[in-house]
């Protein structure tokens, strides 16, 4: 199929321009003659597929000026028309790319300022932030171009829906007919669906540097623009309300839609929520990932658009090769051609689109591929007709070959679904030429009389045009073959023919199955020769098998050790343990616990269980409370910092959970069960904060513990004041620990005026409300006032006294209690005052020295804190610390001989206290949820070991099973690359860059803008950076 | 560490104008050993000879006289009953850079990296800051030695062998100039946002960087030559410092990680008949058996490791010592770093939790390491004619729940236990209560 489709392309390159335009414009002079060449054209004998799922063969097509007339079934052409017969082919619609960049710029390049921008250039009644460009209508900038038409309709395509894909909100798309004509003519719909992404694309704009932060920014925008809709031409509190093109642009978003970018199936979630809670309908521009969350992805509920850029697979062929390749990458080089299919089957719409493909031509190989793993010819014609004209809103122009529809069809020699070759494409009723019509087929055997001797000529298409003749026992090969569509030319040295020598011949079909042979004699005798033609046998793989044999799992998340399911809640007795119950009722010997209904149901002695699912000999082993760490950034994709701006109260942790970090299991493994998951530090007022419990495999949502109430990072000192950030990073305030203080009143100061304008506001009479505005609803403020309202609570970065009681005062003058001071390494200098307050204190066991606001920090500060009465807990901020949080509680005992109970409190009821979750866990209680870990030793001690670690009475962590899960892996592992060995050079063809990027170890403090790609804090050492 | 590069906020700077003070401990390092001292019925895990209960140690003059059950008690000497109580040889912390950096975000307080990709002439003990706040915190934990190497990204320096309690570096050096330390090029391909190579690009690049280093061998080769062949050359300070790679008085460290840079690393040393210590060795699991064979002195690195690969056991990194052990090894643990080189005992633990006999984990930090540093025959055990360092303990040294250290030794003189941060727990313990 590769070389035929190399053949479409070098047609293409001498096929001439077309004929005189049929539909003339309407609004142009014209200059010389007018072009009144008819328009009437008739396509007989084809078969004409209407729409999916509907032919009509034998049929005639009419068309008119650039529109359908007719599809009937033997019928006459009308008088006049020019008639084209088309025996043997297939006509479809023309297919259309609803997701394009054709013939609208694209955004500049521009190169990286040094300096930080924090506001972008205003022009135009523009949003505020670089990355919105929603007051765009793309089609004001739209030109034909017929070179990047090229490449579609080499592919079948005659339509596209277009802009320019750069930004957040990128503005209003346009859908136009690849017809090369002028724009006039080919726009069927000049205002069309919203584009977006996630990614501020060439904004140089700080704001939004994170994930976390471009899912705020669309919040805040799709809210900024119901505001504005109402408040158009009132008055707000500072004068008018000011004129915004791209809020004017987004206030009947609820009607027109966006198309999405997502980058992966955790985005389109996440995309989803979001636009659903403005009831804005969606379209999601897929990854390719959207099987590996199938049953999530098909009740989003909306239509998608796929990339076919199936992945090449990983090179394995090395000895050590294997290394650097991840199982999660093999499964998907098996795996993703099967996605189409998958979500196909799930009852998901969706179309297929040229982007992302690095090569055009591998569109329709990737097509049959789609098939050979279980699309119907019929979802994939929908995909690329019906499904794409409804998200580019012209469904009722084209995706259909019926009367009133646009004359864009492609005429292909069979089935385009399998072996089929594009032959030509019609745009608005012309014709583009890609292959001849009646091109010859040259291959095969002929049988040649020559003057009463039998000659036989083999004639080979592939891989380059050739053959031989076999006279009597002789085999000569032919020279200088070249072919034409009808005709075809040859050298060849004939010692037997007479006379003998250098012969030249011709090959032209003369009738059915017969062709002429002119021979050019070496003294210049020409004869015409009668050759009968029998056709070569095909060797053309079927493509209809559509069995795949998979080595691969699918799991959840699907990459190694994960699961096939949640793991089953389970009634269980475990006999005759220790209990370290984290209550007042301390450590009990030879106890029992019963868990039904994943709750504690009883810890005692000899318990009478009654029927259980399981009764575990807990002998020799140690039953904890699960871990709770108070401050994690596992399973964060994509930024742990918004720290762009000094306060960024508005971006939310919970919109980037990242489920499928192996972090997850690992810390699972470590006797962990919840953790809160912090913003970073890079900024005095960072973003929303999201506890989850460690439930593997499941989604991000269900991960998220919604009982715990809302939280918020805060920081203080060198990170926020950027200290260590370099020369360029020093324009932003703060810039002192003053300065932190100044910032963080002014913030809260704006809330309660915030607060005090809507007050005011709903105060109004109906009649002065038509005249003034709303306050703008500002997701940042309201965010400030939850904190002042004690709805929402703070987890604040801390490390030295001055500050402490700096943020504590702060927090006194506004009325509300700091509650969790979170590193706080010198909390010991200032626990008394942090008691008084009623601040906690989260802290490291032993680390010091890597910073300078760090180097009055001391081990014994948990102790101290603890002497003085503060709430104290030992968190991880740190992906291998969290696996192991049971020895760095134990550092309290070996410094300053902490109580080994009280020490495992402070990784279990202390910080369940401090997330305010204690009612739900942290001890070992009736009526608590069963989350805990048996171990196989006394659990502070270095020689400890975690079993099994439970959740809501669920099994998630048990080691006999993770020593299985790893051969499994491993087996998994070298069952795919010997496919992938096996398989050859076909598994490296597709694409290389379309894997998922391995999250990098989020600190506190890396400022990574994820969009430009570009860190502000360095790479990890050992045991720095907080 | 990039980050660091730049230049400090003036706040920073001005603080440490006055550095001087605050960058010296307050800890005074002990007196010679006056008189002989006998500790009485311990548990003296002696790492040569087993685990011996209720067992007298006696040391003189910095060096062990006698071991034994009620041994006499030479005159003049101090008698401390430590019944009870655990007695192991001094920890030897290797590939520390303790004593270079201070205070890591700090650009002013680290000395730890030269500029250049091959500086085989800079040695750690050269800039090792003996007053150094971070070191009575380290001794805490019954470290007593540390080998201090310098960092870099190809040929890095030498490391020298110092014991922990001292008045300057000239005091503090026990063994300059150990050896070579390579950091070898990377040998593997990521796929990760940072990185925006091609992998064949990458691959190129880890080949040309192999390719450097081979050279640097080449040529400091013919240096060596030259100068067994007299020639009259002038001097070049890096070959100078390689030379004793070639006539066997000196080792080549070569930081490895991966199972490619481990294999090239031995292939290296194999061709130039270099005494190889392999640092780090994260893959090391994955050639157990080559290693074994070659006896190979490795220094595994990663005790508290995650796993290299997303594939890997959530355990990979805990129970590799266990492996190694298992498959014969050569081996010792180091836990990198500076300030947090104390936690080495705890993660010796943490290797026995996943399999790894205690004796072997007390061995690991102890003998191994003494050996691979060339001073086994005075450190590393508690044997007689050795030298008198070790920590006492009211519990397991392994274990954070036990650790409980009455006494440390080195030498035979008696090392402060106090640190800043012990000063700083007293003070503000005394603090009144609001």
């Amino acid at each position: 199929m590769k070389t035929k489709h190399q053949l479409s392309a070098l047609a293409l390159a001498f096929t001439t321009a077309f004929s005189a335009s049929a539909v003339a414009d309407q609004t142009s002079r014209t200059n010389g003659m007018r072009d009144n060449t008819p328009s009437l054209i008739a396509v007989q004998n084809a078969t004409v597929v209407t729409e999916p799922g509907k032919q009509v063969s034998n049929a005639t097509l009419v068309i008119r000026d650039g529109k359908v007339v007719s599809v009937q079934q033997n019928n006459r052409a009308p008088e006049g028309a020019r008639i084209i017969d088309a025996t043997g082919y297939t006509l479809y619609p023309g297919f259309i790319d609803a997701y394009a960049n054709y013939g609208v710029p694209q955004a500049e390049k521009t190169s990286r300022p040094d300096a930080p921008i924090y506001n972008n250039e205003r022009e135009g009644g523009n949003a505020a932030n670089d990355a919105i460009h929603a007051e765009q209508n793309w089609y004001s900038q739209f030109k034909t171009d017929s070179e990047a038409a090229r490449s579609y309709i080499d592919a079948g395509f005659t339509s596209v829906q277009s802009a320019r894909l750069d930004g957040i909100f990128q503005g209003r798309a346009l859908t136009v007919s690849l017809a090369d004509k002028i724009p006039n003519d080919v726009i069927y719909q000049s205002k069309s669906r919203h584009f977006g992404s996630f990614d501020k694309g060439e904004s140089q704009q700080q704001y939004p540097s994170s994930l976390m932060g471009s899912i705020a920014l669309v919040r805040q925008t799709l809210s900024d623009a119901n505001w504005y809709q109402q408040a158009q031409g009132k008055q707000a509190q500072n004068g008018p309300v000011e004129f915004n093109a791209a809020l004017e642009s987004l206030t009947d978003i609820e009607q027109t839609g966006i198309v999405f970018k997502v980058q992966d199936e955790k985005s389109l979630l996440r995309a989803d929520s979001v636009f659903d809670q403005f009831e804005v309908p969606t379209v999601y521009v897929g990854s390719g990932y959207e099987y590996a969350r199938l049953n999530d992805v098909k009740n989003a509920g909306s239509r998608l658009i796929l990339p076919l850029n199936f992945p090449a697979a990983p090179d394995v062929s090395g000895v050590d090769a294997h290394l650097d390749v991840d199982l999660a990458k093999l499964r998907h080089w098996e795996r993703a051609p099967a996605n189409p299919a998958m979500l196909a089957q799930a009852g998901v719409d969706f179309a297929l689109t040229m982007h992302g493909l690095d090569k055009a031509d591998s569109f329709w190989p990737n097509v049959k591929k789609a098939i050979r793993h279980g699309l119907t010819k019929e979802q994939a014609l929908a995909a690329l007709t019906t499904i794409p004209a409804t998200i580019a809103g012209v469904e009722e122009k084209v995706g259909k070959l019926s009367s009133g529809y646009m004359a864009d069809f492609v005429m292909v020699k069979g089935d385009v679904f399998e072996d089929g070759v594009i032959q030509s494409v019609w745009t608005q009723g012309q014709e583009q030429e890609l292959l001849p019509r009646h091109e010859v087929n040259f291959a095969g055997d002929y049988q040649i009389d020559w003057q009463g001797t039998a000659v036989a000529l083999n004639i080979t298409a592939e891989p380059t045009a050739g053959g031989e003749f076999t006279w009597g026992e002789e085999n000569i090969k032919l020279r200088h073959v070249a072919s034409e569509h009808d005709e075809m030319q040859f050298v060849a040295d004939l010692p037997q023919a007479e006379p003998a020598g250098t012969w030249r011949f011709k090959l032209a079909p003369s009738a059915q199955q017969q062709f002429t042979l002119t021979a050019k004699a070496p003294n210049g005798q020409e004869q015409q020769l009668t050759a009968e033609y029998s056709a070569a046998e095909s060797n053309d793989q079927k493509l209809t098998e559509t069995e795949v044999d998979y080595v691969g799992d699918l799991t959840f998340p699907n990459v190694a050790y994960g699961v096939n399911g949640l793991p089953e809640r389970q009634d269980v007795l475990i006999r005759n343990t220790t209990v370290w119950t984290a209550t007042s009722d301390g450590i009990l010997e030879g106890a029992d616990v019963l868990i039904r209904n994943g709750e504690f149901a009883e810890v005692g002695k000899n318990i009478n269980a009654g029927n259980v699912d399981l009764i575990i000999d807990g002998s020799g082993m140690h039953l904890t409370p699960g871990i709770i760490d108070e401050h994690s950034h596992i399973a964060i994709d994509r930024g742990v910092n918004e720290g762009s701006e000094a306060i960024t109260s508005e971006v939310r942790i919970g919109d980037v959970v990242n489920s499928d970090d192996i972090h997850i299991y690992r810390s699972l493994a470590g006797g962990a069960t919840m953790a809160q998951l912090l913003h970073g530090s890079a900024n005095p007022i960072g973003g929303q904060a999201q506890v989850i419990k460690l439930r593997w495999g499941a989604n991000a949502d269900l991960m998220k513990f919604d009982a715990a109430p809302e939280s918020i990072k805060f920081a203080l000192g060198e990170n926020v004041k950027q200290s260590n950030w370099g020369d360029d990073m020093t324009i932003r305030y703060p810039q002192t620990r003053m300065g932190v203080e100044t910032i963080m009143r002014d913030g809260f100061q704006a809330a309660l005026e915030y607060q005090q304008q809507q007050r005011a506001y709903e105060r109004l009479s109906r009649s002065e409300k038509s005249k003034q505005a709303a306050p703008r609803p500002d997701k940042r403020l309201d965010a400030l006032i939850e904190i002042l309202n004690s709805d929402r609570f703070v987890h604040a970065h801390s490390y030295v006294a001055s500050e402490i009681l700096m943020l504590m005062e702060v927090a006194e003058d506004f009325g509300f209690t700091l509650d969790t001071f979170t590193h706080i390494l010198e909390g010991y200098k200032v626990a008394d005052e942090m008691a008084a307050h009623g601040a906690s204190g989260s802290t490291f066991a032993d680390w010091w020295a890597y910073k300078f606001e760090v180097y009055d920090a001391i081990p014994h500060n948990a102790c101290l804190m603890n002497e003085r009465g503060v709430l104290t807990s030992i968190n991880s901020d740190s992906n291998d610390l969290q696996r192991r949080l049971n020895t760095e509680a134990a550092k309290s005992v070996r410094y300053c001989g902490m109580d080994p109970h009280e020490a495992l409190k402070m990784v279990t009821i202390n910080p369940a206290k401090q997330l305010k979750v204690e009612q739900y866990v942290g001890s070992i209680e009736e009526g608590k949820h069963a989350d805990f870990v048996l171990w196989n030793n006394y659990p502070l001690s270095a020689y400890a070991r975690a079993q099994q670690t439970w959740i809501n009475g669920r099994k998630y962590f048990d080691r006999q099973l993770d020593e299985q899960l790893q051969q499994q892996v491993q087996a998994e592992k070298n069952a795919l690359i010997q496919k992938v060995l096996a398989a050859g050079d076909k598994a490296m063809i597709g694409a290389d860059d379309v894997y998922k990027e391995d999250q990098p170890t989020w600190h506190c403090n890396t400022d990574h803008d994820v969009w430009l790609d570009h860190f502000a804090a360095g790479a990890h050492s050992h045991g720095g950076k907080h | 560490m990039k980050y660091l590069t730049h230049t400090l906020a003036a706040a920073v700077l001005s603080t440490l104008v006055a550095a001087p003070t605050a960058l010296a401990n307050d800890q005074v390092p002990g007196e010679k050993q006056q008189q002989p001292i006998v500790l009485q019925g311990g548990t003296l895990h002696t790492v040569a000879n087993g685990t011996l209960t209720d067992t007298d140690l006696v040391f003189s003059d910095g060096k062990i006289t006698a071991i034994g059950k009620d041994v006499d008690v030479p005159a003049q000497a101090q008698v401390v009953d430590i019944s009870g109580q655990h007695v192991y040889p001094g920890v030897i912390a290797m590939d520390t850079t303790l004593g270079l950096n201070e205070i890591e975000a700090v650009r002013a307080t680290r000395d730890a990296r030269e500029v250049g990709e091959v500086t085989p002439e800079v040695a750690g003990h050269i800039a090792y800051n003996a007053d150094s706040e971070i070191i009575p915190t380290v001794r805490y934990h019954g470290i007593t030695h540390a080998q201090v190497v310098p960092e870099g990204s190809l040929v890095t320096g030498q490391s020298s062998l110092m014991q922990l309690d001292a008045w300057n570096w000239e005091d503090g050096l026990v063994s300059a100039e150990l050896g070579v330390h390579v950091s070898w090029p990377r040998t593997y391909i990521v796929d990760t946002w940072w990185e925006r190579r091609s992998p064949k690009e990458q691959r190129e690049a880890n080949a040309k960087a192999l390719k450097h280093l081979k050279q640097v061998f080449i040529d400091a080769k013919a240096y060596y030559d030259a100068k067994q062949a007299d020639l009259n050359i002038e001097q070049d300070q890096r070959w100078e410092a390689m030379l004793g790679l070639f006539d066997g008085s000196k080792k080549l460290f070569v930081q490895a990680e991966d199972k490619r840079q481990l294999e090239q690393a031995l292939d290296l040393a194999q061709e130039y008949g270099f005494k190889l210590v392999l640092m780090g060795a994260r893959d090391s699991w994955r050639i157990a058996e080559r290693l074994a064979e070659t006896q190979t002195p490795v220094v595994f690195g990663s005790p508290y490791g995650l796993p290299a690969r997303d594939d890997e056991g959530y355990d990979q990194a805990f129970s590799t010592p266990a492996k190694l052990a298992e498959a014969g090894v050569n081996f010792a643990i180091a836990y990198p770093g500076y300030w947090d080189v104390r936690n080495l005992p705890f993660a010796a633990g943490q290797s026995v939790a996943f399999g790894l006999g205690v004796d072997e984990a007390i061995k690991a930090i102890t003998l191994k390491p003494a050996e691979f540093l060339g001073v086994a025959d005075r450190l590393g055990s508690i044997e007689v004619g050795k030298s008198a360092s070790f920590s006492v303990s009211k519990g397991d040294l392994l274990d954070p729940i036990s650790q409980d250290l009455t006494h440390l030794f080195i030498d035979g003189r008696k090392v402060e236990l106090e640190s800043r941060h012990t000063e700083l727990y007293e003070k503000y313990q005394q603090k009144p209560a609001k």
